[in-house]
């Protein structure tokens, strides 16, 4: 096999999509109530369709900057948001990014080849490969819709066929998936130790790292936003938020502390015009024991 | 669900939204935590969602240790966990009345110990911001006596059935007691080997424990005027303290009246034909 020089599917996806073409079996990642869901609002899976990057993660960022702008004795806190690319570590960040970006791209790519409107389930993940190489997968099944009018381009989202179902029928539809990543670094500053280790600092908030969780979801929220602005999209439904908090020591007696926020959602926009929703939930109590 | 529209008209009406979508274009942005049930019915129960909304703080807390044959509250705890939940609540609630927001609802708190430092914790208030699409039936307010945005940790689900009933959330209510369970004497741990029989100092501080956590929740319930208390848990939470340090905690959700009768709407019987 010659070698792929990075640009649109791998030979290996292009000759799936040959086959697909030439052959008539579907295939699908769906539960049955997600496929079933799908179907009730006009919807059929059409395939499994995946898209995935291994990305090197070399050099990460510029680090902390010490007291860089702080008061006298106090440290700042640097998200990679700011400095628009060019502060802590906002390489780090990039290549997540890229990563992330290029997998739901050739999702996509693969989803338009089978002719798709749109991608449901979609599992990200990431895995770490050794020597600082991540592997990011992103796993749907593609879905086309029983309508006359084509988006411009398939919608994604990470939401299942019953999710995705109840969506419709209440009036709004996913648009594309949004992922707001961002690190913050902060040098750990005098104050900051005493407020965290001493035994006779009593009931106190530490200032630093509060302030390290605070900028780095805030800058990851950011991101989340403009993302979902990018894609003209009304709203988001978040699925998950996470926080990973760590110690680095760059050198002798100098800590820094390391926060990395992401948020993961599903954009979605409204189609229904009327003020209030169009939906009526019925209650029911199921005659079972639970 | 029930569902008004024409079934056939759904995917049409989506892919014309898709196709018509612009990047970039004006719209009233909202971002939610809550899962997709809980959205559609917050917003069947009248209300919009404006936005995630968090507050947080890392705290550091305090070293007190009991005395070693008495049960007793340690105060100094308890002052902590109060004052840091308290910071990350009211961070939230502040970002909740930016946006204008009525109320916050399906609020999480979570608390994290954290591996670095020495007992240093996060609190985190997490929750999505609402604003109501008409004022309460019977007039007034869905803000609470303070004019604060109403808190409440009830899923979309439990909310939705709330307001049917004629009640409105007034906001979360917590009672927090860190309390330091007695140790046996020696002779008396001695004296119980292979025997089944009641330890009374254990008995008792679990007792005055529940006791503190339930009357605090029940004071900030009366400070805001509140009818009852909805969906309470009872939690007793060892955190890091080891096994006679324990954090009591009550939490649960404040409701007022929003009509006289509370009579809902009787639920359709069903039995499923499937086990799940």
């Amino acid at each position: 096999m010659a070698d792929w020089d990075g640009r649109g599917l791998p030979p290996a996806a292009s000759a799936r999509l040959a086959r697909f073409k030439a052959g008539g079996v579907r295939t699908s990642l769906l539960a049955v109530n997600g496929a079933v869901g799908a179907e009730s609002v006009g919807f059929t899976p059409i395939g499994e369709v995946m898209g995935g990057a291994v990305q090197h993660l070399g050099w990460r960022g510029y680090g902390c900057g010490m007291y860089g702008g702080g008061s006298f004795g106090t440290a700042r806190t640097v998200t990679s948001g700011q400095g628009r690319g060019y502060a802590g570590y906002a390489p780090y960040v990039k290549a997540l990014y890229h990563g992330y970006d290029s997998a739901l791209r050739r999702m996509v790519a693969e989803a338009q080849a089978m002719d798709a409107d749109g991608v449901l389930g979609v599992r990200l993940s990431v895995d770490h490969l050794d020597q600082g190489n991540r592997e990011f997968v992103a796993l749907g099944t593609a879905v086309r819709a029983s309508s006359r009018r084509r988006p411009r381009r398939p919608f994604t989202t990470d939401l299942a066929g019953q999710d995705f179902a109840k969506l419709l029928y209440a009036g709004w539809v996913p648009a594309s998936i949004a992922i707001g990543i961002s690190v913050a670094i902060r040098h750990d500053d005098w104050r900051t130790r005493q407020q965290s280790s001493s035994l006779f600092s009593g009931n106190v908030e530490v200032t630093g790292y509060t302030e390290l969780v605070q900028f780095a979801r805030a800058d990851a929220r950011q991101r989340f936003g403009e993302r979902i602005q990018r894609a003209g999209a009304d709203g988001a439904i978040v699925s998950s938020m996470g926080l990973d908090l760590r110690a680095i020591e760059p050198s002798d007696n100098h800590r820094d502390h390391l926060a990395e926020a992401t948020v993961i959602g599903s954009a979605i926009a409204r189609f229904h015009r009327g003020r209030s929703a169009p939906t009526d939930a019925l209650t029911i109590l199921p005659l079972r024991r639970a | 669900m029930t569902v008004a529209a024409n079934n056939m008209g759904i995917p049409e009406d989506a892919m014309r939204r898709l196709a018509e979508m612009r990047p970039g274009q004006a719209t009233s942005l909202f971002t939610s935590d809550l899962s997709v049930n809980e959205f559609l019915l917050v917003r069947e129960a009248g209300f919009r969602p404006l936005g995630l909304v968090l507050g947080s703080s890392i705290y550091h807390v305090g070293f007190q240790m009991g005395r070693w044959s008495r049960n007793q509250e340690l105060q100094t705890l308890s002052q902590a966990m109060y004052h840091a939940r308290e910071l990350a609540m009211t961070r939230m609630e502040y970002e909740a009345d930016q946006l204008g927001a009525d109320g916050i609802v399906a609020v999480r708190l979570d608390i994290e110990f954290k591996e670095f430092g020495s007992d240093l914790a996060e609190f985190i208030a997490i929750g999505t911001a609402v604003k109501a699409d008409e004022p309460p039936p019977g007039g007034g307010e869905w803000r609470d006596n303070r004019r604060r945005p109403f808190t409440s940790d009830l899923s979309g689900q439990d909310f939705w059935t709330l307001i049917q009933a004629g009640y409105a959330p007034v906001g979360m209510v917590m009672g927090t007691c860190v309390y330091h369970v007695a140790h046996q004497r020696f002779w008396q741990a001695l004296g119980n080997v292979g025997q089944n029989v009641e330890i009374p100092q254990f008995t008792e501080a679990l007792y005055d424990a529940r006791e503190l956590a339930m009357s605090r929740m029940q004071a900030e319930a009366e400070q805001l005027a509140a009818e009852g208390i909805v969906g309470v848990q009872l939690l007793s939470l060892p955190h890091r303290w080891g096994g006679h340090t324990t954090e009591f905690f009550a939490i649960g959700t404040a409701v007022r009246p929003l009509r006289p009768d509370h009579v809902i709407d009787r639920p359709q019987l069903v039995l499923p034909l499937s086990d799940r």
